[in-house]
Formats: C-alpha cells, sequence, structure tokens
C-alpha cells in the first residue's frame, strides 16, 4: 500500500514538474502558462516529492525507505515520460 | 578551417586537402567525455549488456528455480525453520557421515527446498571437494528433482560467466564494471544540462530518437545505474584490491578478524578425535529466533559434527535488513551453549555491508524486489539502445553504405547477436530444462551448453543472414520460445499454468506469464524492425526471461519514441 | 584525444608509405598514452591509495575496507583526469603529483609500520 501511495504521488509529482516546462506546456496544452502557475507547478512538483519521500521513509525506515524511494522516482518519472511521448504521438 | 562541430558524436574532420597540415582544433570537454562514452560503452559493450541481461532475471532467480524443479511440489506453507533444521541435521548425519564441515541453507517462502553441502575427501589432487544435495523440509529427507542448475545459472553467468577459470570471469566481469563506471561519469559530464532538460527531449525520428531514447534511460536509471556499478565491483573488492590487505593484515589472527567482519565463515579447528553426539540443532535454531526475530535464521554451519571439538554457527539471514554484513550465534557443537555472538561489524564493514545488501537486493519486499527488477531491464535497455545506436551513427558517416569497414561490421553483428540472440539463448535454457531426459548423464551441464549453443547458433544467424532479417527472425524466435513456454509446461509436466493460477503459486504461474509478457515484446520489436526501412533506426533492445515482470512501459516506449 | 583513424593529406602528399605511416603512428601514440595512462596508472594510483589510506589513525581492519572500498572511485577519478586534461604529458604529470604524497604514506604501510590503533 506504501508503494502504490508513494508511487503514484510521484507520478504526480513528476507530471506537476513536466507541465512546468514550456515545451510539455506547448505539447499538451497548445499554449504557454504564465510565470505564477509555472512557479506554481514547480512547487507543487517539489513538494510532492517530499511528501512521496515521507511517506516511504517513514513506512520502511530511512535505510530502506531510500531505496524503495528511488525504485519509484525512477518509474514515476519513466511513466511520465512515456505519457508525453504517447501524447505526442496520438497528436501527430 | 572547419568551424567547431558542436554535435555531440561528431569527428573531426581529416584537414582539408589544401597541402598545408592543420592540426585539428581542441576539442572541449564535453567532446572528450563523449568520445570517452562512446568508446568505454563500446568496447566491453555486449559483456555489459550480458551481465545486466542476466543480472536481472536473477533477481528473480529463486522462482526461476522453482520453475526448473516441477518435481518439487508446491509448499502452500512451511514448518518451522528450528524442526527442518534440525530434520535436516539428522538426515545429515547418514547422507554425509563423519565429514568435517556441513552447511544447511534452510528454507524460506521465495526458495521453499533445503540445500545443505558438505565436505568430501578431495581426489586427484584438489585442494576441497564437496557434495551437495536438496531437501524437503518436511520430511527432512534428500529431494529427488531433475539435475538442473536452475535460476542459479544466470546469476553465476553475471559475475564470473562461463566456460572460463572463475577468477578470470571475474577480473573480465570487474573491468566491464570498470568500464562501465567510467561510461556512466563521462556520459553525465557530457550532458551535464541533463537534468534540466529532463523532459524536454525531442522525439523526432531516427538519430536524434536513438540518442533520446538511452539519454532518457540512462537518466531515469542513473542513481540505479551508479549504484549498481559501483557496489558490483565491491562485491568482489577483495579480489580486484588485495593491497590494503596484504599491505595491513599481518597475522593469520587478524586476517581472521578481517574475514569474520564480511563472512559468516566458519573456520573448521581440528578435530580432536573423540566423538561426541551433536547437540540439538533445533534448539541452537530457536535461540537464535529468540535474539533475532522469527524466519531469520538462514544459515546453519557445522564443524566437525559428530567430534567433541564441534562448533556450530547459525547465521541470520538478509531479509529485511539492508545490510549483509554478517551476525551470527557461534556455539559448542556438544554442550549447546553460545560460544561468541557476533552481533555487528565496525563501520567500513557495515558501509560494505550495505553496499553488498544493495547490489544483491535481497532486504526487499515483493514490491521493492519488483523496482529492482523494472529499473535493472531499463538499465539493460540503456546499454542495448547505446550499442545500436553507434551502428545508426556510423551507419550515415560510412563512406559507402553497402560496404561498411570491417568495425562497424563487426559490431553490427555482435549487436545483433547479444541484444537478439542472448534472450533466445536463455529461453532455450528452459526448453533444455522441460526436454533433456531426465537421467542424461550431467544433465545439469548440458541445459548450460544449450544456452550456448543456441547463442553460437544466433552469432552464426546475425552473420550469415542480412541485418535487418537476422534482427526480425532472432526476435521472433525469442517471442515463439517464449509464448508457447506454457503449452511446452502442460505437455511435459503435470503442473500446466491454469493449475498454478488456481493453486496460487505465484512462483510457478509468475515464469510463464512473465515470459509470455516478454513474448509479446520481442513480437513486437521484430514487427517494428519489420516495417522499418533498412535507412531508418533499428529498435535493438534488451528485456530479461521468464519471471513476472510488467516489463517494458518504459522500454517499449523507448522503442515506441524511437520511431 | 585528437585522433583521427582516416589517413592525413600530408601522407598522400608525401606519397611515401613509411612516412605517412610514422605520421599515423604519432598522431595515434598520445592516445596510446592516455590508455596506458588510465588503465595502468589509474589502478597504480587507486591502488596506491587504497594502501596509503591504512596510516590513518583508525582501526586498522575497518582501514583495510575502507581503502578497497574507495578505491574504485579513486580509479575513475583518474581515468577521467586522464582523458580531459589537454595533452597525455599533463595526463601522466597529474597522476605522477596525485601519487607523489601517497607514495611514502604507502610505503611506510608496507614497510610493516605497526597499526596506529589496534585493529
Amino acid at each position: 500500500m506504501t508503494h502504490f501511495a508513494s508511487l503514484l504521488i510521484c507520478v504526480g509529482a513528476f507530471a506537476a514538474l513536466a507541465m512546468a516546462t514550456e515545451r510539455a506546456q506547448q505539447d499538451v496544452l497548445e499554449r504557454t502558462l504564465s510565470r505564477d502557475a509555472t512557479r506554481a507547478l514547480r512547487i507543487i512538483g517539489w513538494a510532492l516529492l517530499l511528501a512521496s519521500l515521507a511517506i516511504v521513509v517513514g513506512a520502511q525506515g530511512w535505510g530502506l525507505g531510500l531505496v524503495s524511494y528511488s525504485g519509484h522516482t525512477s518509474v514515476a518519472a519513466g511513466l511520465v515520460f512515456l505519457g508525453l511521448i504517447a501524447r505526442q504521438r496520438r497528436k501527430g | 578551417m572547419s568551424a567547431p562541430d558542436h554535435s555531440p558524436h561528431a569527428t573531426p574532420d581529416a584537414a582539408s586537402g589544401t597541402g598545408a597540415r592543420v592540426p585539428p582544433a581542441p576539442r572541449g570537454l564535453r567532446q572528450t567525455m563523449s568520445d570517452l562514452h562512446i568508446w568505454t560503452g563500446l568496447l566491453l559493450g555486449w559483456f555489459l549488456f550480458a551481465m545486466f541481461l542476466t543480472g536481472t532475471v536473477s533477481y528473480f532467480k529463486e522462482e526461476l528455480s522453482q520453475w526448473m524443479r516441477p518435481e518439487i511440489a508446491h509448499q502452500a506453507d512451511q514448518p518451522e525453520a528450528a524442526v527442518v533444521a534440525g530434520r535436516i541435521a539428522k538426515t545429515l548425519e547418514t547422507v554425509a557421515p563423519g565429514t568435517t564441515q556441513w552447511s544447511l541453507r534452510l528454507p524460506d517462502e521465495r526458495h521453499p527446498i533445503a540445500n545443505a553441502f558438505w565436505r568430501v575427501p578431495p581426489k586427484d589432487g584438489a585442494k576441497r571437494a564437496f557434495k551437495d544435495a536438496n531437501f524437503d523440509p518436511q520430511t527432512g529427507l534428500k529431494v529427488a528433482a531433475r539435475e538442473t542448475p536452475g535460476g542459479e545459472f544466470f546469476y553465476r553467468f553475471h559475475f564470473q560467466f562461463h566456460y572460463m577459470p572463475v577468477a578470470w570471469g571475474r577480473w573480465l566481469a570487474g573491468l566491464a564494471a570498470m568500464f562501465m563506471l567510467v561510461a556512466i561519469v563521462s556520459g553525465v559530464i557530457t550532458h551535464k544540462k541533463i537534468f534540466t532538460d529532463f523532459f524536454t527531449f525531442r522525439w523526432g525520428k531516427g538519430q536524434r530518437s536513438w540518442l533520446d531514447a538511452h539519454n532518457a534511460l540512462s537518466v531515469f536509471g542513473l542513481p540505479f545505474h551508479l549504484m549498481i556499478t559501483y557496489t558490483g565491483l565491491v562485491t568482489l573488492m577483495t579480489l580486484y584490491m588485495p593491497w590494503p590487505e596484504m599491505a595491513g593484515i599481518e597475522s593469520p589472527a587478524m586476517k581472521r578478524q578481517l574475514t569474520s567482519e564480511m563472512n559468516a565463515f566458519l573456520q573448521p579447528a581440528k578435530p580432536s578425535g573423540e566423538a561426541a553426539p551433536l547437540a540439538s540443532i533445533e534448539a541452537m535454531v530457536r535461540e537464535a529466533e529468540r535474539r533475532w526475530g522469527p524466519g531469520s535464521v538462514a544459515r546453519v554451519t557445522a564443524a566437525n559434527p559428530g567430534d567433541a571439538a564441534a562448533r556450530v554457527a547459525i547465521a541470520r539471514g538478509e531479509g529485511g535488513r539492508l545490510s549483509m554484513s554478517p551476525q551470527y550465534l557461534l556455539f559448542d557443537g556438544v554442550s549447546g551453549r553460545v560460544v561468541e555472538e557476533k552481533q555487528g561489524v565496525g563501520a567500513a564493514a557495515e558501509t560494505r555491508g550495505v553496499m553488498y545488501g544493495l547490489h544483491l537486493g535481497r532486504f526487499g519486499d515483493g514490491a521493492t524486489r519488483w523496482l529492482y527488477f523494472l529499473v535493472s531491464l531499463a538499465g539493460t535497455a540503456m546499454v542495448g539502445t547505446g550499442l545500436v545506436m553507434w551502428t545508426v551513427k556510423r551507419r550515415q558517416k560510412l563512406a559507402d553504405p553497402e560496404r561498411p569497414h570491417l568495425g562497424f561490421r563487426i559490431v553490427e553483428r555482435l549487436n545483433i547477436a547479444a541484444i537478439a540472440g542472448l534472450p533466445l539463448a536463455m529461453a532455450a535454457m528452459l526448453w533444455a530444462n522441460r526436454l533433456l531426459p531426465l537421467d542424461l548423464a550431467r544433465r545439469g551441464e548440458w541445459e548450460i551448453h544449450v544456452v550456448f549453443i543456441v547463442w553460437a547458433l544466433a552469432l552464426a544467424h546475425g552473420v550469415l543472414r542480412p541485418p535487418r532479417r537476422a534482427w526480425i527472425e532472432l526476435f521472433a524466435l525469442g517471442a515463439a520460445a517464449l509464448a508457447l513456454l506454457p503449452v511446452l509446461n502442460a505437455l511435459t509436466t503435470d503442473r500446466p499454468l491454469w493449475r498454478s493460477l488456481a493453486q496460487g503459486d505465484w512462483a510457478f504461474a509468475g515464469v510463464e506469464l512473465v515470459g509470455l509478457a516478454f513474448a509479446a515484446l520481442l513480437a513486437g520489436l521484430a514487427r517494428r524492425v519489420a516495417r522499418h526501412r533498412l535507412k531508418g533506426a533499428r529498435p535493438g533492445r534488451a528485456r530479461a526471461i521468464g519471471t513476472p515482470a510488467r516489463p517494458a512501459a518504459d522500454t517499449a516506449a523507448a522503442v515506441e519514441g524511437a520511431r | 584525444m585528437n585522433v583521427t583513424v582516416s589517413p592525413t593529406p600530408s601522407a598522400r602528399r608525401v606519397g611515401a608509405s613509411s612516412a605517412g605511416g610514422l605520421a599515423r603512428l604519432r598522431a595515434v601514440l598520445p592516445l596510446i598514452s592516455r590508455i596506458v595512462a588510465a588503465v595502468g596508472g589509474g589502478y597504480a594510483l587507486a591502488a596506491l591509495a587504497s594502501v596509503a589510506v591504512l596510516v590513518l589513525p583508525v582501526s586498522r581492519i575497518q582501514a583495510v575496507i575502507g581503502g578497497m572500498l574507495s578505491s574504485f572511485a579513486v580509479y575513475a577519478a583518474a581515468v577521467v583526469w586522464v582523458f580531459a586534461v589537454r595533452s597525455a604529458t599533463r595526463a601522466w604529470i597529474g597522476l605522477l603529483v596525485a601519487a607523489l604524497p601517497l607514495l611514502p604514506l604507502a610505503w611506510s604501510v608496507w614497510h610493516g609500520a605497526a597499526p596506529a590503533v589496534s585493529p
């Protein structure tokens, strides 16, 4: 359960961080967001990353938690990246 | 004099033919690091691919071993560890009479049978000799199962290869690991901005896509790849860097102390010659579990059992703790009293224990193991995409694409043999496991021979056929081999897939289910190659065999992105 | 790494294969020198450092383990250094400069200086 929650939150985090980049905004929303919106997305993204870390460390301790966390971030980043690619291919 | 070329993999032009010999412009750091990255990645890339693929599979080697010993029924629950240990110790009195040392590995939920090895008198001038056998935890008696190395083959191949002395294999693996380490560092330096550029990869077409796929896979897994490479070197560090020990360890006593910081090894002392019955092993295991918790005991080792000088070491397992540093209880073998307790190790030794534990990943729960598997698979794909990318880039620079130079041809064919051939060869082992006659002499070795025979045939296929056809055919063969595995299993054993699922035997079913998933992956790759024209990118990739996986979300997409 | 493998125009101009071969050899020499420095020199430096570490006032056994643990980082850093600097000569000089302070330390350890702290 912890794994799943942590992974899900990481996906949200990376999605937010991705949407904070101009390129992704163009691809997904077809416009660029305002500077405030971009900054908000970046803050949300990092905050979610921290929250995910807290969850997994709280459940597993620092040693095992850090290891699980690095796995979650890797997989989550991969999923978001794939999502962006899939979206791009569907468009064009 | 041409302007400096900023694309990361340009080679400097030969000086223009004006007759003046102009030295090439000095290359920047990113350029030299890029060159270093390419060379260290390429020279041993095929070994690294094989190490990554077999290493990935090894995270589920126990499940593979279960699948490869179908005679051993699915154990729904395990008897108590202490009872099992007592039973098997009793059996060993008759199976291994008079031995000076035996070591027993207790079963756990991933490895439901017990395994023991014991010393026998060596022959032919060998220094030591051992025999080993598997034991049923319910009865304590020897189990009859087909002779097979099981998943252990992939695990051992991963760090010492095969058909060569163990030391050579480990040195080669270590060399490859150093190349990998340098490739990682130079790769990071070359792409300093990779983290900021993370989500703005250009998923365009052709050559650029390969670079992006390789980059993406490298970045996602960067912490893992760096960790796994460095910790891999650490696992064999006493081989690769014996100098501190040679310089600093001044007495056998110090050497024993050093060893005890890294291994729970019981040194057999000289037997007294006076017989005495071995104290209750069951009681010793219970004592250990009292201190460490139930299910924590992994291994029981007895030195001089049946002698008055007998000693028994009960060692703690790796589950649930990150460090693999030894923790053990040493008992007097006759009185059953605790003689010594190794509770912890020093700081550097604990660091080494943690690094060892991180590499083997045995500490984790199922989900963590799956994470390891997925990210390791991505690492395999990283190496594979790198190798293929080399040919894709070079192909454009060929003076005559119809007649590439020898270096190019070698790389291209080796890529086929490694990336498309190895998965097929690994699947072939599973087929051999089911098809080789059970009474074949040295059957276990023959299962391994099959792997290399098929691999050699794949290489030959890759050399003789046009490259594009070879890719397609080998991927397709691999896909077929894995897709038909459940059928083969149903025909040759009484544990078809549907029954394993009904029984909740996830290890057994998982091997076949994951095999099916990878069959789909390989088939997808074959299809992609078939759809591409020769000029375009040629997707080449990697996967593991036969174990529960939700594989290639990331890897398939890397290939998708390479369109 | 300023090496091209294709023959230089000077080789064609001169026309004598031996002179061209010599020029090619001279172009490749710095690369070979760097490779030797990286593979051999790097390992030597790492080994040296792993032994020199033993003079630290810590438990001898922990120092031995620590020396081994860190040696691969030294090796990798040395290899990257060798290829990052501007010439093969600089690469060798850099390795020697790093080795120089370590040599006497390693020497003292190797020739039996007793451990500063009990093992």
